[in-house]
């Protein structure tokens, strides 16, 4: 039991590049500020760190560049609240945590937060897409990067955006035998067609290009081939995957008759871009707004990166996917902004405006890319009748078609009758999915479907994390919207 | 599999899978030592399917298995510690 809520300036909920920008910028300027963070090591997916026990010095690029952003964060006094999850928001800017590996309840407050929740993977429901070997493109990055294990002996991955490319020549490099890689969107055919906008968007992206052209040459190099407007369409095995069935797509990225192919693999790693993870900023009560080419619905945010609720700031993916760059650039932004409100220090101003220019540029690319890989609608119609949607509590695409035709036209009305999204991911996995055949189904906007609707507790925690909460004011702040 | 080349890894444990050996390191998560043991599935849904690793980072509750007596537990987020005990999840010692 903890009766006192935990008092800190500026508390910060996650620790990737955009959550550990913040907190450093906040920190510099002189105020308190404690980090959550639901995983062991600080640095989100982004900057994600070897296994501590045997390499606790990387020397790769990125992991070198987190852990020298974490180490500015602790000489600047930042606290980490590590394998911490925030499951409650409640009003007077107050999270309500609880850390795993200690079985503690959590209660926190503090006088401005920045959310940096990051993103959830999108993936694509097709006949078989839940066997086992049928995994994340992140779960692979993980278990290549932290835990330097191949997911497999024979991966094919599928789906959209450099993180494919990336990962396939990661695997390559690692030993993996890489059997295709498949790209459903046709990306050159963009950058010829707006040859000037292709251009300013790269402008001053030296590292992104040299890293997407060595993973492009590590492919070729190896005979890994890349296939553009190709996709996945099944995948087959009995206790486990054993093959894919893969088709060329059309510009809707429907397959096309007649291409169908065959392709053994024991691993098919998915990733079809990312959508911001909404939770917190629901339950505080913050307006969302749809905006497709950020990965769904996001806050709105003021140049500060502010939302409706005074003190609340929301930063990188999970506000809008944009990438790393642009998550550092909005942190430091949200950082020095909160820090200027909670400590009254004008002065913070200059900095802030210097930021601007660095901000347009990356904004600038994250428009840009958006073009190049967005999924078609065909992606959204491979499932078969029987092909489960919601992985935890098993509901078929047939169920939630005959759901929707029986009147459940809301996605409250869906997961109410089916189940769907009630299961342990708390419709994580699935939300996309559903949402796709709402709309197709009722022929309603993806922006009137909407998505579900986060609930306290956001994430399952043990009974014993109730513990913390004190009874005064411990209303949540969404329901009192 | 694990990757031997450029790896260091920790200190070989042994942690037991439905009373089963299995080796892994410290630091070593469950989930991936479960794969390094040739292991796809450790779960079986209420309805048949197996079910192993998915997202890998702790979303989607695909990987959970009961561990040291306490159930659900995402195994992908679990470090491995010596002795574990591992039960594989099946719809008959939690739905009947």
């Amino acid at each position: 039991m903890n009766p006192e809520p935990v008092h800190t300036d500026i508390a910060v909920v996650g620790a990737g590049p955009a959550g550990l920008s913040a907190a450093v910028a906040a920190a510099v300027a002189g105020a308190s500020v404690t980090v959550i963070d639901a995983y062991s090591q600080p640095g989100g997916q982004y900057f994600r760190q070897p296994n501590p026990a045997v390499d606790p010095d990387p020397q790769e690029p990125r992991p070198r560049a987190g852990r020298e952003l974490r180490h500015k964060a602790e000489a600047a006094g930042v606290r980490f609240l590590n394998r911490t999850v925030v499951w409650g928001a409640f009003e007077d800017l107050r999270l309500a945590a609880y850390r795993e590996d200690t079985a503690q309840a959590i209660e926190l407050q503090a006088d401005a937060i920045i959310l940096a929740p990051g993103t959830y993977e999108r993936v694509a429901a097709f006949p078989g897409w839940t066997l086992p070997g049928v995994i994340t493109t992140g779960a692979a990055q993980t278990l290549l990067k932290e835990q330097r294990l191949l997911p497999g002996q024979r991966i094919i991955l599928a789906g959209t955006g450099p993180l494919q490319l990336v990962t396939a020549a990661a695997l390559v490099k690692a030993g993996a035998q890489v059997v295709a890689v498949l790209e459903g969107a046709s990306p050159g055919e963009a950058i010829l067609r707006q040859p000037g906008q292709t251009l300013a968007a790269v402008w001053g992206q030296s590292t992104r290009l040299k890293e997407g052209w060595q993973s492009w040459r590590t492919l070729k190099k190896a005979g890994v081939p890349y296939h553009r407007g190709w996709g996945i369409i099944a995948a087959e095995g009995k206790d486990s995957l054993q093959a894919v069935r893969i088709a060329r797509l059309d510009r809707q990225w429907r397959p096309i008759p007649g291409t169908e192919r065959r392709l053994e693999a024991d691993t098919l790693c998915l990733n079809y871009g990312f959508t911001p993870a909404t939770e917190l900023a629901q339950l505080f009560g913050v307006q969302l707004h749809w905006r497709p080419a950020q990965g769904g619905f996001v806050p709105r945010r003021d140049e500060q990166m502010q939302t409706n609720v005074p003190g609340l700031f929301i930063v990188g993916d999970g506000a809008g996917v944009g990438g790393a760059e642009l998550a550092m650039v909005e942190g430091q932004i949200a950082g020095l902004a909160a820090a200027r409100q909670v400590l009254g220090d004008s002065t913070l101003t200059r900095r802030i405006e210097a930021l601007q220019p660095a901000l347009r540029r990356e904004q600038r690319f994250q428009q840009f890319y958006a073009r190049l890989f967005t999924p078609g609608p065909g992606l959204d119609e491979l499932a078969a009748g029987d092909t489960p949607i919601c992985r935890c509590e098993g509901v078929s695409k047939a169920t939630i078609v005959q759901t929707i035709h029986a009147g459940a036209d809301t996605m409250h009305a869906v997961k109410a009758v089916t189940r769907c999204g009630m299961g342990n991911c708390q419709g994580r996995v699935c939300g996309p999915l559903v949402a796709a055949i709402l709309a197709q189904e009722t022929g309603q906007s993806p922006e009137r479907v909407g998505q579900f609707r986060a609930r306290t507790p956001i994430f399952p925690v043990p009974l014993t994390a109730f513990t913390v909460l004190t009874t005064e004011g411990a209303e949540s702040a969404e329901s009192r919207n | 599999m694990r990757i031997e080349a450029n790896t260091r890894r920790g200190q070989p444990v042994t942690i037991y899978v439905d009373g089963t050996p299995v080796q892994a390191y410290t630091g070593e998560t469950v989930a991936p030592a479960l794969l390094a043991s040739g292991r796809r599935a450790w779960r079986v849904t209420p309805w048949g399917e197996p079910r192993g690793l998915f997202c890998g980072i702790g979303i989607c509750f695909d990987c959970t298995a009961t561990v040291n007596g306490v159930p659900y537990v995402r195994t992908c987020q679990t470090p491995v510690a010596e002795g574990m005990v591992i039960e594989t999840e099946r719809p008959l010692e939690r739905d009947q």
